[in-house]
């Protein structure tokens, strides 16, 4: 028996070696470096821009993808790498498979595993194509820089690499976003973009025990259905009337995507991010077919609930007794009105608002207490952004209105606690007012 | 009111049109607007008079009438003031003071801020003309009243020339002159034009009233500019215009020093629509856009994408450098960390030595702490500059000394001083804010702009950019030791480690310590035997700038909680420790008596109120600039934040002019007081104001304000300032009656730093 | 997004064409476009209140006022306030009270005591600090609470006569 259990054991250990030193195959593997056309380079920085790669491998007054941005993770804090294309400190040595490794398996050169803050488990969907053009852009598009790596502030033993070896063998699903027969084009390539280069479920997918998201496709009606993430609850993108876009048509959601807001909505929180470096730099086809693709996928009525019906109010000073309504009246109405109805797409409403008809009330907390950062629009920074509260309204004060708004006009998130409050402002810094603008070149 | 809808063109010409002899009050608040650019003005008549006043004699300041006063067929009584009115009520005493030797009522003055020269700077043994310090009528007062006194002389010349009288058969009553024998009488309207082009009499030929007999000095006469507030006609910078005027907005660089190295995105700028051009304005570190619309302009502005460049060199001119990891927080920490002894400001005794000798038990110890901040005026700067066709330059700004602001732009632009016009509307606010700040105000890149495009630019600061470029009421950490002897202090030693406002903006001079920096720590008055003050100079990375009551606005929160504590450690009531330690100060004695009397008797508390809540108060006192205060305010806690219920003021400025300013005044300075101690702090992380605007940079709102009871004494003493000195006795009357609540020491401003939960 | 639109805006009983982007602040449009100066702007985040006016009876706060939605409301400013009994009585008061100092702020205080005045001719001192939140940095608080008590206090003396 013991011996059996050692056999077991050396036979496990040596798989785990084998599996996590192992070097993933790539379809690339044979290729050699030609230097590519410029239609190819383009092609690539378009692919950069669905992926979204400035937002988190540049930082502000740093050159373009010299990496550096710090991310709290649970056990400790780690930093994006210098992915230019100089060969000391960045990936100028990459050959093509390499790349392709490290973009859709995670696997360094080295053979170290990525932290899933890399998002490879969507970039694993990427076509070879858009693979090669990427690199053609990394590699000919951007200006090399010499930046050394930041170390992760990770402590041993969990800074061991290996473990995500099986990470990523339990939780991605492997190969490239094979289109669905019985689809339309307009579907598919809607469906490419959310899941694969768009990597949408990182943040709107709810993630199970060990960090994964639980769905990386339609199949499941996990997938995009909401989700907490560093203190925001980015909402469900299915056809939730509360929750997700059930009441948005796909108008609606290609402009909340090109211009970055809508009679519904603004951006707000890390959607902003996602904004300001990706989506308003897609294609009229590929943010329709976005549109198409969310607007196919199905609510979930046992976590929606119960449809919200708009019931109009006025909020006026004979309410005022009323903590809330005071501070309403005082801070919130001079934006979003007394009626909660917002200025048209300016300034969004509150009444149907999707973080006040949620019951997780982490957005609403943070964005009263730290606003939100500037919505820059084809190069024009927002004409009005939400200013943080945190220096003017205690954490009873704001509990007290998001309490008041969330049960007003129909909405129905429900109260919000204090505690949850102080907890949220201990965590969290207030948006800059600056314009922060990520360059690509 | 008309529509606006017409060209700038035609307003300007219908205005024009309608300027007549009698104009009305709202016209010349216009033409003091600028608004007729020029014209009105010349309607009017003051620059006429002003040019026929110059062939005239050498005059001392402050007695050429006729560049002074109008007065029109109507009576109304037009007068160039030499300070500028910001809120503080200068117009008003300045008509009080003018009409009430010149035996015209308040009331029919329209007063506007003079231009530049000689004749105004007014000031005795002062700096000849700035409205700051609480300076204005103290150092004004006697040559104010003998203009008043020399125009009415010259009113009465002229009608003894009409009736062919002799003057002393002459007397007045307000407005008219008055021949008793004859029951003859003609109104100051109609004897001006005459009675001003006489000569001015000799200035010791005219004697000044009784202050017996005076009919408006002293009373609650009421401000002759708060319907013109009240109804939005009162005009500020910021809503000057003149023909055929572009706007602009800049965006600056986000660490002084900075340079621009390239615009990432000119072109797209450029194109954007309502934009006119875009300029790098090189000796400012900052990008500016000009467009016929403001918002447009800002717009652009902020959409510029520049590639800013790190400071190099040595700093220049004074234009400090920021560091890219410069953070407040921890400039603080190093600031009271220093154990260098400093320089002395004041001596005497041993302090020192009897210090280092005392016991443990007599020795009382702590280090306070101060913040930066903002001046936080409603008004964002602005600037409008205007080149005429032969290259004379005309400027509307927002300035606390004209003459001081006109030879600077000289420097600046190389013009010869008279080819230079500096026109100074009233300020929305100031506060220390509107003195020259070599980084800090706009009309350098309003005429870089103006004069590079060749028409006329308007340009302001949008709150964003102001936050960004205020300078800063200096951060403190100071050092006190005190020894006890027989339940008194016998020995003070304050160290305060800091740069002063006047060496931040002037330079540091080695051999001298700045006042400004330990005022409010020197020059005490309470009797005690061995002191030493000193000042421990430590260099900012931020500009620095006078803020309303300057040195004292910190340090008597300083001096003053500490007092408290050494009043704790022997024993004593602070009340009966103030009391005792200014014994044979009858002037103090009495005002720290008129204080605790209008607050109903002396209690520290903690006691119950009406309403269920725990409250303290605390006490405190101050001498800034020539007048004397002493404050004492009553606190609770409501849910973790300090709430001032009421703020008890006594304050004697030696003699007064008006007690409803001055009551509106130590309201204003309680306020600004209270918004410092509870609210305020300018916090820097990474080179850069985390607050641009005021959401993170909350200031006092109406329902944090305290109910406000002023007692005004009027000591007979020598005039002291009214603006500030209402403002230091504030934070450390609140900090002490919270120390006193919570049963612990608080250290630093402001109080929103503290937990003050339980 | 660059929308620019012809618009007509209602403003003190009169209609201005303006052709502004959608999104300007109707602050920015009083105050440049058609030269009303006395509503002012202190900081362009709602935070203080100085560019307080009327629309449709309601005290908004013109910097965050996107002109396209103004249109086709009425819009009134400190300009026309005196032609407003309720705003011609607060005018009154601030003058009785002497309340303003710098004055900055004061077109948009006596804007928000006559909206709430009108609302609520007789406020109680919870309604008077919903309504009156606008920032004075000349603390001229206690006299425009004052004021407002007089008129508040006039208005029931009327009102029961």
């Amino acid at each position: 028996m013991k011996k059996l259990t050692l056999v077991v054991v050396i036979v496990i250990i040596v798989g785990a070696v084998w599996l996590s030193n192992r070097t993933p195959d790539s379809p690339f593997a044979a290729q050699s470096a030609a230097v590519p056309s410029a239609a190819l380079i383009q092609q690539g920085e378009y692919v950069a821009r669905l992926s979204d790669c400035v937002a988190c491998h540049t930082i502000p007054e740093q050159p373009a993808f010299s990496g550096g941005l710090k991310m709290a993770t649970p056990i400790g804090a780690i930093y994006s790498t210098n992915i230019t294309p100089d060969k000391q400190t960045g990936i100028g040595n990459y050959s093509l498979a390499d790349f392709d490794r490290v973009l859709r398996h995670g696997v360094a050169p080295d053979g170290h595993r990525l932290y899933p803050a890399m998002p490879y488990p969507s970039y694993a969907k990427l076509h070879d194509d858009d693979v090669k053009a990427l690199y053609a852009y990394f590699m000919h598009g951007v200006a090399p820089v010499a930046q050394v790596n930041h170390s992760s502030e990770i402590p041993w033993p969990l800074n061991m690499r290996w473990p995500l070896a099986f990470w990523s063998v339990l939780f991605t699903d492997g190969g490239s976003y094979q289109p669905q027969a019985d689809k339309d084009e307009k579907w598919n390539r809607g469906a490419y973009l959310v899941q694969g280069p768009g990597h949408c479920g990182s943040c709107h997918t709810p993630r199970g025990l060990a960090m994964q998201e639980k769905a990386l496709d339609e199949s499941s009606e996990q997938f995009l259905a909401g989700a907490l993430l560093d203190g925001w609850y980015a909402p469900s993108l299915r056809n939730d009337i509360n929750i997700g876009v059930g009441r948005w048509s796909d108008e609606d959601i290609y402009q909340f995507l090109k211009n970055g807001r809508n009679k519904h909505a603004v951006v707000y929180g890390s959607m902003t991010d996602a904004y300001n470096n990706s989506t308003q730099f897609m294609s009229d086809d590929d943010l329709y077919a976005i549109a198409h693709y969310l607007k196919s996928l199905p609510s979930n009525p046992q976590l929606d609930g119960k449809a919200w019906q708009h019931q109009p109010t006025t909020v006026s000073t004979e309410m005022a007794t009323q903590p809330g309504a005071h501070t309403y009246m005082t801070r919130c109405a001079a934006c979003h009105g007394s009626d909660g109805m917002g200025r048209e797409q300016w300034i969004p409403p509150l009444a149907g608002a999707t973080s006040m008809l949620t019951h997780h009330d982490a957005s609403a907390i943070n964005i009263t207490l730290n606003g939100s950062s500037r919505i820059v629009s084809q190069g024009v920074p927002d004409a009005y952004r939400m200013p943080p509260f945190r220096q003017q309204l205690s954490d009873q004060e704001i509990a007290d209105v998001l309490s008041f708004i969330r049960t007003t006009w129909g909405n129905h998130g429900g109260d919000v606690a204090v505690d949850e409050v102080q907890a949220m402002r201990h965590d969290t810094d207030p948006a800059s007012s600056d314009v922060i603008i990520l360059q690509m070149r | 009111m008309k529509p606006l809808t017409q060209s700038v063109d035609g307003q300007f010409a219908e205005l024009t049109q309608e300027v007549p002899v009698n104009v009305s009050r709202r016209r010349f608040l216009l033409s003091s607007a600028g608004l007729a650019a020029g014209a009105l003005v010349l309607g009017v008549g003051i620059p006429l008079r002003q040019a026929r006043a110059a062939e005239q004699q050498q005059l001392p300041a402050g007695t050429r009438v006729p560049a002074f006063l109008q007065i029109t067929p109507d009576n109304q009584i037009y007068f160039q003031s030499p300070f500028v009115e910001g809120g503080q009520g200068i117009f008003t005493a300045m008509a009080q003071i003018v009409g009430e030797e010149l035996d015209a009522d308040p009331a029919s003055f329209i007063v506007e801020n003079a231009p530049t020269g000689a004749d105004f700077q007014v000031m005795i043994a002062g700096p000849g003309r700035i409205t700051g310090g609480s300076m204005s009528v103290r150092f004004s007062y006697p040559v104010m009243r003998r203009l008043g006194a020399l125009a009415r002389q010259m009113l009465l010349q002229a009608a003894a020339t009409e009736w062919k009288v002799a003057i002393t058969e002459l007397t007045t009553e307000p407005g008219k002159v008055l021949h008793g024998a004859s029951n003859r009488s003609l109104t100051y309207g109609e004897l001006a034009s005459k009675a001003l082009d006489l000569p001015v009499p000799d200035p010791d030929s005219v004697s000044l009233k009784d202050p017996k007999d005076f009919r408006w000095i002293g009373k609650s006469v009421e401000r002759i500019d708060v319907y013109e507030k009240s109804t939005g006609k009162a005009q500020y910078s910021i809503d000057m215009k003149v023909d055929g005027m572009l706007h602009a907005a800049v965006q600056h660089a986000p660490r002084l020093g900075m340079t621009v190295g390239d615009i990432l995105n000119l072109a797209q700028v450029k194109a954007m629509r309502g934009v006119h051009s875009v300029h790098i304005l090189e000796g400012a570190g900052a990008v500016a856009v000009v467009a016929p619309h403001w918002w447009d302009a800002k717009r652009a502005a902020e959409a510029v994408q520049v590639d800013w460049q790190a400071a190099k060199g040595e700093e220049q001119n004074n234009v400090r450098h920021m560091p890219a990891d410069f953070s407040s927080e921890a400039f603080s920490e190093l600031l009271a960390k220093r154990t260098d002894k400093g320089q002395d400001a004041e001596a005497k005794g041993d302090a020192v030595k009897l210090l280092d000798a005392a016991a443990p038990e007599a020795l009382v110890s702590a280090t306070y702490r101060t913040q930066y901040v903002h001046h936080a005026q409603l008004e964002p700067p602005s600037a409008l500059a205007r080149f005429d066709d032969n290259g004379a330059l005309e400027l509307w700004l927002p300035n606390q000394a004209p003459d001081m602001f006109l030879a600077d732009v000289a420097k600046r632009t190389g013009l010869p001083a008279n080819k230079i016009t500096i026109n100074s509307p009233i300020l929305g606010g100031f506060f220390g804010r509107h003195f020259l700040y070599n980084t800090a105000n706009p009309y350098p890149q309003a005429i870089e702009l103006a004069r590079k495009i060749g028409k006329p630019v308007k340009l302001i600061w949008s709150r964003e950019e102001e936050f960004l470029r205020d300078p800063l009421r200096p951060m403190a950490a100071v050092r006190l030791r005190a020894a006890l002897q027989d339940k008194a202090p016998v020995a003070l030693e304050v160290i305060s480690s800091c740069e002063g406002p006047t060496e931040g903006i002037y330079g540091h001079n080695p051999q001298k310590v700045d006042e400004t920096a330990v005022e409010g720590l020197a020059g005490k008055s309470y009797e005690i035997p061995n002191v030493r003050i000193a000042q421990d100079y430590v260099k900012n990375p931020t500009m620095l700038a006078y803020w309303r009551s300057v040195g004292n606005s910190m340090n008597d929160f300083v001096y003053e909680c500490f007092l408290d504590e050494v009043a704790d450690k022997a024993g004593v009531d602070p009340y009966e420790m103030r009391k005792q330690l200014l014994k044979d100060n009858p002037r103090l004695s009495h005002l720290l008596d008129v204080v605790v009397q209008s607050a109903g008797g002396w209690k520290r508390g903690p006691f119950t109120a009406e309403d269920g809540s725990k409250r303290a108060r605390g006490i405190a006192m101050a001498s800034p600039f020539g007048t004397e205060a002493a404050s004492i305010a009553e606190v609770s806690i409501e849910n973790g934040t300090v709430r001032v219920h009421h703020v008890w003021e006594a304050i004697d400025p030696g003699s007064i002019v008006n007690p409803a300013i001055i009551e509106a005044q130590v309201n204003s300075a309680v306020a600004l007081g209270l918004s410092q101690v509870l609210m305020e702090e300018v916090v820097y992380k990474n080179g850069k104001p985390l607050a641009r605007n005021y959401d993170m940079y909350p200031i006092l709102r109406p329902y944090e304000m305290a109910k406000v009871h002023v007692s005004i004494v009027e000591s007979g003493a020598k005039m002291g300032g009214i603006g500030e000195p209402g403002l230091p006795s504030v934070p450390p009357a609140v900090v002490n009656a919270v120390s006193q609540l919570l049963g612990r020491r608080i250290r630093s401003m402001p109080l929103s730093r503290e937990s003050l939960q339980g | 997004m660059e929308l620019w639109n012809d618009m007509k805006l209602q403003i003190n009983q009169q209609t201005y064409d303006v052709d502004v982007a959608e999104d300007t602040p109707l602050l920015w449009v009083i105050r440049d476009n058609l030269g009303m100066t006395g509503t002012k702007y202190g900081c362009g985040l709602a935070q203080c209140g100085a560019c307080s006016v009327l629309i449709d009876g309601e005290v908004v706060r013109s910097c965050v006022m996107p002109a396209s939605y103004a249109e086709g409301k009425q819009i009134i400013t400190i300009e026309a306030i005196e032609q407003d009994d309720v705003g011609k009585r607060v005018v009154n008061a601030w003058v009785n009270h002497q309340v303003p100092q710098c004055g900055y702020c004061q077109s948009g205080q006596v804007m928000a005591a006559t909206a709430l005045l009108k609302a609520t001719p007789y406020p109680t001192h919870e309604e008077i600090s919903a309504a009156m939140g606008n920032l004075c940095r000349c603390g001229t608080y206690n006299a425009i609470e004052a004021a407002i008590d007089e008129l508040a206090k006039e208005a029931k003396v009327e009102g029961t006569a």
